[in-house]
């Protein structure tokens, strides 16, 4: 309740300053809201928590004037109780972001909470996505400081977020970035990059390792007009590793990272190639945090390298980074990653006999990720890694994509994919699955306005739970009405109840920046991914209705 | 927890009858696609048009909105003089495939990276796509969402405030 008066504080605060005063000339407010209402369902079972109807809802409110100051404050609503899936951290109502920033000619600092990231986020990044239930933003100053548009210079200090409570020890911060295109004489880009982050952790008390856990990161980038390469390195000073749900007092290892990229492109053609090695890289506000069901804590980010699918078969098996030490018995043993990815796109012109009257857009992908190889001692709990080496395999995935618009009127989508995902060990259970996936998605314009899509998708497997198949057929009515139908079955699951047919139907409706989609139908349990990131989420059927806004 | 709820919803009843627009792209760092810093101040056209358009290589309308818009712009450019800005949102996870998918597309506007999404949370953007439309540093336009066609519109809204028209 108290979060309740801090925001009627605030909210009277504004409403007391004159209302032509520039605040209020220049706020600036959105407003998202989601909610379900969960049923029993005879196929995937009852509901059995509290509340069947819970809402998430965030308020945002800005000022960006010209003037030097301005702020930013966001609140947020989980009432009766937050969403199936979102951590037990987000109750009731509370302020998530508060902060005031000054802006003077090269110089930026930001009081309050702030989002930020150093170079690829490996080292640092603390960023908002609802969807995931994830804001892990620092409270405590950020400055900027930018030297003859050549320099960028970051420090930050604060706590970080969790839910709407704060981690006990501080996380610090230094980044800086040199252009150093000048030496080059010629159009090419060269930055250099050197960036600290300290994380303290005041929860866990130990003689066997500090408190304090630092990380030193260095990289280069250089890109020119039709390639380009960048490298980065990472490294992590002692910290204790968790096993069996416990911080081990002996088991106490560093952390790296190295990852670099390539890349040529060239009239229509484009190569991008990139390498990651990570060997116990997760880093967390608070030890105890590591591995967490809902991604509270996190201070850096790993992302899984592979291609981002927007199919849900093609979602069934999907990697996750494995960055971590994790020792569950003899033949489960994990310390990192290592591996790589590599794209390939072409665009056949048009007017040539395979580009025909539009062009055709070709794009590869192949990705591999396996374990760290080395010498891994389960018993005594110690292990040497080689740098190059590779172990068991974790994942690989090939595929390869057509788009072709075939006259004003239709176009199609062609995927196939040829996936190997290790259950074993990405999900510390059992089974290998090797899976081909097969995709066409075709639209047909109706006319200005109106307009159809159909998704046709199988996935072929002799493992786990055998075939699925999915169909998708959305009718756009009018420019601001859309409605949609859709199933994902798996046909040949050998239990017979689970031969569930995870059938969706619902709309949206858009005008201008309002939006609204109403949705009923069965959500899928297991493992949801969405920007690299995975979450478990138990299997629920209900409604689900959305409201986006923004008033500005 | 239900009192939670209506005092949440009075609070935005309240501000939003209180509120004015805001009128102006923000002041924020964004980066070529070469890593060079650049302040969204210097990204539009003094006195003209400006169409702000978020996206990402894994949102599927977004492309085949960029991509609808690209085979009309040359035709845009000249009889509007409009400036089309591609803000790229991907992450650490995505971004390599900026480069060679624009490329590929032989996309022919500018594109900006925001790859921790600071532009887009300046501008309250809480979805893609998103496109805004500005007229030198005043933003008179925004939508969310794309449906094939709708570049049309689009279309229609830059005659409209084009001051080639007027």
């Amino acid at each position: 309740m108290k979060n309740i008066y801090k925001f009627f504080i605030i909210f009277f605060l504004l409403n007391s300053f004159n209302i032509k005063s520039q605040i209020l000339k220049n706020l600036s407010s959105s407003f998202q809201s989601n909610s379900a209402y969960y049923l029993d369902d005879s196929k995937t079972g009852d509901f059995n928590f509290d509340n069947r109807f819970r809402s998430n809802n965030y308020l945002n409110l800005k000022t960006y004037s010209d003037k030097n100051w301005n702020f930013e404050l966001q609140i947020e609503s989980y009432s009766p109780k937050a969403l199936l899936n979102y951590s037990p951290n987000f109750e009731e109502v509370g302020i998530s972001t508060f902060n005031v920033q000054y802006n003077k000619k090269k110089l930026n600092i930001q009081l309050g909470n702030f989002y930020e990231q150093f170079g690829s986020g490996m080292i640092l990044r603390s960023w908002e996505d609802k969807d995931l239930g994830i804001n892990n933003s620092v409270r405590g100053m950020n400055a900027k400081y930018r030297i003859n548009d050549k320099i960028n210079i970051t420090t930050i200090i604060g706590d970080q977020k969790k839910g709407f409570k704060y981690s006990k020890g501080y996380i610090i911060g230094f980044d800086s970035e040199f252009d150093a295109s000048d030496i080059l004489k010629s159009d090419s880009t060269f930055l250099l990059g050197l960036s600290y982050v300290g994380r303290n952790d005041n929860i866990t008390k130990s003689e066997s390792y500090k408190k304090m856990t630092n990380l030193f990161s260095g990289r280069i980038d250089y890109s020119s007009n039709s390639f380009y390469t960048n490298i980065e390195l990472i490294h992590k000073t002692k910290d204790a590793i968790k096993i069996f749900g416990g911080l081990s007092n002996t088991f106490i290892k560093e952390g790296s990272a190295l990852l670099y990229n390539a890349g040529i492109f060239k009239n229509g053609f484009g190569l991008d190639f990139t390498f990651r090695r990570l060997e116990n890289m997760s880093v967390y506000s608070k030890r105890v945090a590591f591995g967490n069901l809902y991604n509270e804590s996190i201070i850096n980010y790993l992302p899984a390298l592979t291609k981002q699918h927007d199919y849900s078969l093609t979602n069934l098996y999907v990697y996750a980074a494995q960055p971590n030490v994790s020792f569950q018995s003899k033949n489960l043993t994990k310390v990192g990653e290592t591996g790589f990815q590599t794209d390939i796109y072409y665009f056949i012109k048009e007017d040539t006999f395979l580009g025909g009257e539009y062009g055709t857009n070709l794009a590869f992908n192949w990705s591999l990720w396996n374990n760290l190889d080395g010498e891994f001692d389960y018993f005594n709990q110690k292990y040497e890694t080689d740098l190059f080496g590779f172990g068991k395999k974790y994942f690989s995935e090939i595929s390869f994509e057509i788009r072709k618009k075939w006259s004003k009127k239709f176009d199609n989508i062609l995927l196939f994919v040829n996936q190997f995902y290790n259950k074993k060990l990405i999900e510390e259970t059992l089974g290998e699955i090797k899976s081909n996936i097969l995709v066409l998605e075709s639209t047909y314009k109706i006319n200005q306005n109106k307009s159809l899509r159909l998704e046709l998708q199988h996935l072929t497997t002799e493992d786990d739970t055998k075939n699925w198949s999915a169909i998708g057929l959305e009718y756009n009515i009018s420019s601001a009405v859309s409605i949609y139908i859709s199933d994902l079955y798996n046909y040949q699951n050998p239990d017979i109840v689970e031969k569930i047919h995870y059938y969706n139907l619902g709309g949206s409706y858009s005008k201008g920046i309002n939006r609204y989609t109403i949705n009923y139908g069965r959500q899928r349990g297991g493992l949801v991914c969405t920007g690299g990131i995975c979450r478990y989420v138990p299997e629920s059927t209900g409604f689900n209705f959305t409201i986006t806004t923004s008033f500005f | 927890m239900k009192l939670n709820f209506i005092i949440l919803s009075t609070f935005l009843f309240f501000i939003s009858i209180n509120l004015q627009s805001q009128d102006k792209i923000p002041n924020v760092t964004l980066k070529t696609l070469e890593g060079k810093s650049i302040n969204s101040k210097s990204t539009f056209n003094k006195n003209g048009l400006t169409i702000y358009s978020f996206w990402a290589t894994w949102c599927i309308p977004c492309i085949n909105e960029l991509d609808a818009i690209n085979k009309d712009f040359d035709k845009w450019k000249s009889e509007t003089n409009v400036k089309l800005v591609a803000v790229s949102t991907d992450d650490a996870r995505t971004k390599r495939r900026v480069r060679p998918l624009v490329n590929g597309k032989k996309w022919k506007f500018e594109i900006l990276t925001d790859e921790n999404q600071d532009f887009m949370r300046a501008l309250n953007i809480n979805a893609m796509p998103h496109t805004i439309g500005s007229k030198g540093s005043k933003i008179i336009y925004r939508k969310i969402g794309y449906k094939p066609g709708e570049e049309n519109d689009l279309y229609e809204i830059i005659l409209k405030n084009s001051s080639k028209n007027n």
